[in-house]
């Protein structure tokens, strides 16, 4: 509930900003790209040997927002995470900020915050699967003429949370798992 | 220079840190191992003053009067004269309690390898008025077991406790490990606690009444417990003093008896012994009925058996199921119709209305009248309740479940009204 308000909240801010620019201008960002990461634990069937192993995801979101002033503009994010185990939407509240550069190229921040929903996630029986908080900075490079559409290539820091409650083996009465998502997301995009 | 330097930094430490972090928390059952000195232990018996419930086992009713065991600690006694409102009169301390059997004013309980008489003519002041030493060889409560060694006096228990662990895993092991175990939990509380009813009565003097999933019954001048490879007897004409008369080994996995019209129906993990009893010092094998490895209490009514079966590592096993058996040839019992359930636990039986305890599935009312097409006659289905263990005295019907004891007025087996409701772990 109290992910649910703050996310409100940006929301709101966002919109009290867009209200006291002059002919604000309607910014779309829409990037797709690969969830980088990994993973370390010990593997029960190894004699619950440490084992490290590689992560990749698809993850897709596109921005959508107002031009606040010539650098900055704050939107809305709405994001799908192809996770191995979760299927994950994030709804957050968003900010492009142009950091420096030369006309046609631009390093741009960008930074999203909100909270992952698993509404399309079909959990097998048992088993129930939550989404949680999302965190997601980092810089980006925007080519393209001011004023037209860009190509966007991002990286940034994704920090995701979940939580799933499990159906438990035969000498448990209660099993659940908080995983924390911790990864480094590469995206191409578009930005107009 | 600068910014640019911070950029390799960033991405760097982003590269480094790039690890996903997943705890898998569980609560796992765990064993310790303890010895009792019997010496000690057999000095324990006695009345306590009434304590709130913790870990209900078995229930067995006699008149006004409710016994609740508490799994290998003892037995709540409850003045149930108002059903509304049940009063806690007395706990009786016995080390080591599984199973209850009430005739006339003596109350038998099991402690460990002895078998205990007690008088309850006042049941505020119960006392220990006799003792059967070194019967009950071994035993298991709450899954973890108990055995007897005579040479030193002593019983070497496994304390079974839940602790919570966490462990780091892969983040992706949502894989289902399928279904054979789903319940099992419940499936090895309800093997300790579970009863039902049908009135196993008999003779002329007053008996209580215990259920499909207890180990005691008494017949006659007679008490059969069933130990997990045994049926022991104790003659009783003595009430005060039993004494253990004859032992009858059946092979292994026995766990629960039901006397009915001078028969003996002993359901064991691999099937249901049907004993005749006509001569109760006597009791014959008169046939097997072979089922699946599963736990299997039974009731019996009008010459059919219901057998519930059930999955759980406790029994081994892969079915949920209903058997009605068809036992009106006691020699050659024969299946008459399997029924589908979810996790079918005790059972009660008030014909034509069965009620049936499906653990975390809650309490599904049949009329069985027709016997074949009982799934098509549910009455009902409770599903906001725990149900492991009822008993239906006609009018009134007594469920016990994970979070308590439950009273409902039954007159209407379709809407059953709660009477009155007893916490688990609520102080008195």
């Amino acid at each position: 509930m109290k992910k649910i308000a703050y996310l409100c909240l940006l929301l709101a801010a966002t919109a009290a900003n867009a209200q006291t620019g002059k002919s604000l201008r309607f910014v779309n960002h829409t990037e797709f790209g690969g969830l980088f990461g990994r993973v370390k634990y010990d593997n029960p069937y190894t004699g619950n040997q440490e084992q490290v192993d590689s992560k990749t995801s698809l993850t897709v979101q596109t921005f959508n927002g107002l031009q606040l002033n010539r650098r900055l503009s704050a939107g809305v994010t709405l994001g799908m995470d192809w996770y191995k185990a979760a299927l994950l939407n994030p709804i957050a509240g968003g900010v492009r900020y142009d950091l420096a550069g030369r006309k046609n190229v631009q390093l741009f921040g960008t930074l999203d915050a909100g909270y992952a929903f698993a509404w399309f996630h079909d959990d097998s029986e048992g088993f129930d699967t939550k989404g949680g908080l999302m965190v997601n900075p980092g810089l980006g490079m925007k080519v393209g003429k001011p004023g037209s559409a860009a190509f966007t290539l991002a990286l940034t820091y994704k920090r995701q949370e979940a939580h799933v409650t499990k159906a438990p083996l035969w000498d448990q009465k209660e099993r659940f798992e908080d995983r924390v998502y911790n990864r480094l997301a590469l995206r191409l995009g578009i930005n107009f | 220079m600068k910014p640019k330097l911070l950029l390799v930094c960033v991405v760097a430490w982003l590269c480094w840190s790039c690890n996903d972090q997943c705890k898998e928390t569980r609560v796992v059952r765990r064993f310790s191992n303890v010895t009792y000195s019997l010496m000690e232990l057999r000095t324990q018996v006695k009345a306590e003053s009434p304590r709130s419930l913790v870990q209900p086992g078995k229930m067995y009713v006699k008149g006004k009067y409710l016994y609740v065991n508490e799994i290998k600690k003892g037995i709540h006694i409850i003045d149930n004269g108002n059903p509304a409102s049940p009063k806690f009169i007395t706990f009786i301390n016995i080390p080591g309690n599984g199973d209850i059997a009430v005739r006339d004013n003596i109350l038998y309980a099991d402690s460990y390898s002895d078998l205990v008489s007690i008088d309850i003519t006042d049941p505020t002041a119960p006392k220990e008025v006799g003792r059967v030493k070194n019967v009950f060889q071994t035993g298991t409560f709450d899954g973890g077991s108990w055995g007897l060694n005579e040479s030193i006096g002593a019983i070497s228990d496994q304390n079974v406790e839940w602790v919570e662990e966490t462990v780091t895993v892969n983040c992706e092991d949502n894989i289902s490990p399928g279904s054979w175990w789903r319940g099992w939990l419940f499936a090895d509380r309800a093997f300790l606690s579970s009863a039902s009813s049908a009135s196993p009565q008999s003779s002329g003097s007053t008996t209580g009444q215990g259920g499909s999933m207890a180990r005691f019954a008494l017949d006659r001048n007679f008490l059969y417990a069933v130990g997990q490879s045994q049926m022991h007897l104790f003659k009783i004409d003595k009430p005060s003093q039993p004494v253990d008369f004859k032992t009858i080994n059946l092979g292994w996995g026995i766990e629960t008896i039901f006397p009915y019209n001078n028969k003996l129906f002993i359901g064991s993990s691999s099937g249901m012994f049907i004993y005749d009893n006509i001569d109760p010092a006597e009791p014959k094998q008169l046939s097997m009925f072979q089922h699946g490895r599963a736990c299997d209490p039974v009731v019996v009514s009008g010459g059919i058996a219901y057998v519930t079966l059930r999955t759980g590592t406790a029994c081994g096993g892969g079915q949920n199921q209903l058997d009605l058996v068809d036992v009106s040839n006691p020699s050659a019992p024969q299946l008459i119709k399997s029924y589908q359930m979810e996790n079918p636990h005790g059972l009660s039986i008030d014909f034509p209305t069965l009620f049936l305890c499906e653990g975390e599935h809650g309490l599904k009312v049949f009329d069985v009248s027709e016997r074949f097409s009982v799934d098509k006659n549910q009455l009902a289905h409770f599903k906001d309740m725990h149900a492991y263990d009822v008993i239906s005295l006609g009018k009134t019907l007594l469920l016990i479940g994970e979070d308590g004891f439950y009273q409902y007025d039954s007159s209407n087996p379709k809407d059953l009204r709660l009477l009155s409701k007893i916490p688990v772990g609520k102080a008195i």
